[in-house]
């Protein structure tokens, strides 16, 4: 069955997570995506065994090159004349010196998309600044604004922009395809990860212009509505003093109705028709008191019980998940087969597992998750798809060691 | 409102989302897609969010509607009557897209099965919490609820701290950027087919498929000496690799990682005179990686501290280490390296012109353009016309 990218060809440049995460999606919808390394080059996250690569790029194929060889250089260079789309997460300039920049590649490949996935983008003067996602976090102001008041020392608790500048890049990606449908042609992208993090404080950024307000961390409460409780409460199967044993569930009622059901859930204990109780506001005022009430509440119950009373009342209620519930006790996750099996056996890991694309197409679905591929495993079937190559050819190019 | 010159123009647009997908829609509005927001005659619920703007007319007072509803065209429905229920139906005829969150305003009455059965290449976007199958289809849920549910809460905060849901709506976002790749490869799809489609886009899933290392810790844990077991829990800023946290600077705090160069890490520090025993061979055992690892944070921990925090981070930037200088908001918004790239734009709310945040990606033939945010019934009069009605409330010509 068709995939909604069908027929679309990717040559991936990208490396680490927010690029390979941003082909990983087109992959999933059924871009045909080869991604370029170099065996020799690749260390850390970036070898083809480390489970960080393992995870983020299944659903393309592998093409070793040795980028130093100029023959190699001239290689890609024809690859991108075949490619729809071009996309790289190297600092600004490393394309260029390999001599495919977008200019250079837009003489021969008037349509291609050209995304580039700077940390800080293509000019300016931080344009050279080497970034990772914490990086990007700390500059951002989403390091500071995530946590509780007095500290900034505390953060998302992963690399959430790296993520997020995948799915902004595909989202620009799939825009330009849309315009060269219309127009036939193809454009340069230059995303920075650092505006994609700056632009998720949009309210508090205008709030700061507008009134000279200065957003701060308010942990579990929201910044600026009245919602409460608004908070995370430990529970009765907490088993240990340690961390990854504690049982806690996310309880936000966001409107009058939902508290009113919630004092129900909870059997209409006094102190909840207190009346500093009374308004959302005044729940807010005296958040300290009302969540220390009901923790006492909490935890005297199991975490899915409070959940499945909640949610049968009507309250958004959730279990604070860990990879292990998600993995092995989400029932709801299950029920869409969210983790799946890997298509083929790893040389070394075997049948891997992994997270599916979370998007349903009824006429196109994505259900096709095949493994990582060995660094190099394609060679021979990219070259001969993309530059249809003869077997003689092929034999001479990897004899000369380009192919590594 | 759509933007001529934008990536997505002449692309028709029916918004019908709340918080889930708003930001899809306003990341399709941005790219020049004619995007309308239908609202009751009483008023989007969103044009309540804060923070607020007091000079503004009342339902443009919300700067939170502002971001998020940006570049739209707003029309009001009064779906009480057959009237609001028809223009409704005529809107929905004339998109090619609509995008939907299950019970927000419209969705219910928009009739989408009876649309695609008329209309096949129409594409429907359906963002629900957690689907519309399995035994949690009808939970109800927030962006906190959602990002504990969604394995995002757990993993953030510290030891002393419950778990922290993010700042804002950080959540909704990453459902909000699924929603608009959801709408656009299927409009890809409609473009060389001609067939269009509905498509699922599960919130919960979304925010799971965004966990870094939550799933390879679970499947791969044994290989991490970070961990005793699948679960990293919370810890503040320490990243998963331990190798990135942080730290207390004079004047400031900064993040600082010895990656990706350690041995350019401590050339700097030898050059600092600050390396005290990092120069032991038992950090050169390669099995000893983590125990260097650990050292040297706490060396760098205690050289940190006698720096001062903006120089710091330059000096490791020149060096081309990844140093992140934690930044406040209002330093963000003075930053040089956006005020250079004449980042900021203009938001128009009522009389009043507000820097706000620009775009996120620069596309160079067809420019990211933010459109005026008009007033809620601002565009209701050229919408009927557009659909066949005369005039506002008007008669159906």
């Amino acid at each position: 069955m068709s995939r909604p990218l069908d027929g679309i060809r990717i040559l991936d440049f990208t490396h680490v997570l927010a690029g390979p995460f941003a082909t990983r999606i087109l992959g999933d919808m059924g871009a045909d995506v080869v991604k370029v390394n170099s065996i020799d080059r690749a260390t850390g996250v970036n070898l083809a065994t480390h489970p960080y690569f393992l995870q983020f790029n299944r659903n393309k194929r592998s093409l070793a090159l040795d980028m130093a060889q100029e023959a190699s250089r001239s290689l890609s260079r024809k690859l991108c004349d075949e490619a729809d789309i071009v996309i790289n997460n190297f600092s600004v300039g490393v394309l260029k010196r390999w001599g495919i920049d977008f200019d250079t590649v837009a003489e021969t490949n008037a349509g291609v998309i050209y995304a580039e996935m700077s940390g800080m983008g293509d000019t300016g003067p931080w344009s050279k600044f080497v970034t990772y996602a914490p990086t990007i976090h700390a500059l951002s102001g989403l390091t500071h604004l995530t946590g509780v008041p007095g500290r900034e020392d505390i953060g998302l608790g992963f690399s959430y922009n790296d993520h997020q500048a995948g799915l902004h890049a595909v989202v620009a990606i799939l825009a330009a395809l849309e315009a060269r449908n219309r127009t036939g042609k193809g454009q340069r992208i230059d995303m920075s990860q650092f505006e994609v993090g700056v632009n998720f404080s949009g309210p508090s950024l205008l709030d700061w212009f507008a009134n000279g307000n200065a957003a701060r961390p308010t942990g579990n409460k929201l910044p600026y509505d009245h919602a409460a409780p608004h908070n995370c409460y430990k529970c009765a199967d907490t088993i240990d003093d340690s961390i990854e044993n504690e049982r806690w569930i996310a309880i936000a009622c966001m409107d009058e109705n939902q508290w009113q059901a919630f004092k129900n859930v909870m059997g209409n204990p006094d102190w909840a028709n207190s009346p500093q109780f009374n308004s959302a506001a005044e729940r807010v005022n005296a958040s300290d008191e009302l969540d220390q009430a009901i923790s006492a509440w909490t935890l005297d119950l199991e975490a899915a019980e409070v959940m499945e009373q909640c949610q049968r009342a009507g309250v958004p209620a959730g279990i604070v998940q860990n990879g292990v519930d998600l993995v092995e006790k989400d029932p709801q996750l299950a029920a869409y087969d969210f983790f799946q099996p890997m298509e083929g056996e790893h040389p070394e890991y075997g049948t891997m597992t992994g997270d599916r694309l979370p998007l349903y197409f009824s006429a196109t679905p994505c259900d096709d998750y095949p493994r990582t591929r060995e660094l190099g495993e394609d060679n021979a079937a990219v070259l001969t798809d993309w530059l249809q190559m003869s077997p003689e050819e092929y034999r001479v190019h990897d004899e000369s060691g380009l192919l590594k | 409102m759509s933007n001529p010159e934008g990536a997505l123009s002449g692309v028709r647009i029916i918004d019908l989302t709340d918080e889930r997908g708003i930001y899809g829609a306003k990341l399709l509005a941005d790219l020049g897609a004619d995007v309308v927001r239908p609202e009751p005659p009483t008023g989007d619920p969103l044009r309540s969010r804060g923070p607020r703007l007091a000079t503004a007319p009342e339902d443009q007072q919300s700067l939170w509607f502002a971001f998020f509803a940006s570049s739209r065209r707003f029309f009001t429905l009064d779906l009480s009557t057959a009237e609001g229920n028809n223009q409704l139906q005529s809107l929905i005829e004339r998109a090619s897209i609509v995008l939907t969150c299950k019970g927000a305003f419209g969705v219910n009455e928009a009739k989408l099965d009876e649309a695609l059965e008329k209309r096949p290449e129409l594409i429907v976007i359906d963002v629900t919490s957690f689907g519309n199958e399995g035994p949690w289809a009808n939970y109800v849920s927030s962006d906190l609820v959602d990002g504990a549910l969604g394995g995002a809460a757990a993993t953030t905060g510290d030891a002393d701290t419950a778990p922290l849901k993010f700042f804002g709506e950080l959540n909704y976002m990453t459902s909000g950027a699924y929603t608009a790749i959801a709408a656009l490869s299927a409009l890809h799809h409609t473009r060389s087919t001609g067939e269009g489609q509905r498509v699922g886009v599960p919130v919960q899933q979304c925010i799971a498929s965004c966990l870094e290392h939550v799933l390879m810790f679970y499947s791969y844990n044994e290989q991490f000496a970070s961990t005793d077991g699948p679960i990293l829990p919370r810890r503040g800023s320490l990243h998963w690799s331990n190798a990135y946290q942080v730290m207390q600077a004079k004047g400031g705090s900064i993040m600082i990682t010895p990656t990706p160069n350690i041995e350019a890490q401590l050339t700097w520090l030898i050059e600092e005179d600050a390396f005290e025993d990092l120069l032991d061979p038992k950090y050169m055992e390669p099995e000893n990686v983590q125990l260097l690892i650990q050292r040297i944070m706490e060396v760098l921990t205690t050289w940190a501290g006698e720096q001062d925090v903006e120089a710091l981070f330059l000096a490791a930037q020149e060096r081309h280490s990844p140093y992140g200088w934690v930044l406040p908001i209002e330093k963000v918004a003075e930053n040089p390296q956006l005020a250079f790239r004449e980042w900021w734009q203009d938001y128009k709310i009522g009389a009043e012109t507000i820097k706000g945040p620009g775009a996120p990606y620069h596309l160079s033939e067809n420019p990211w353009q933010l459109q005026h945010h008009g007033h809620l019934d601002d565009n209701t009069d050229d919408i009927l016309k557009e659909i066949g009605w005369t005039n506002a409330r008007g008669n159906q010509s």
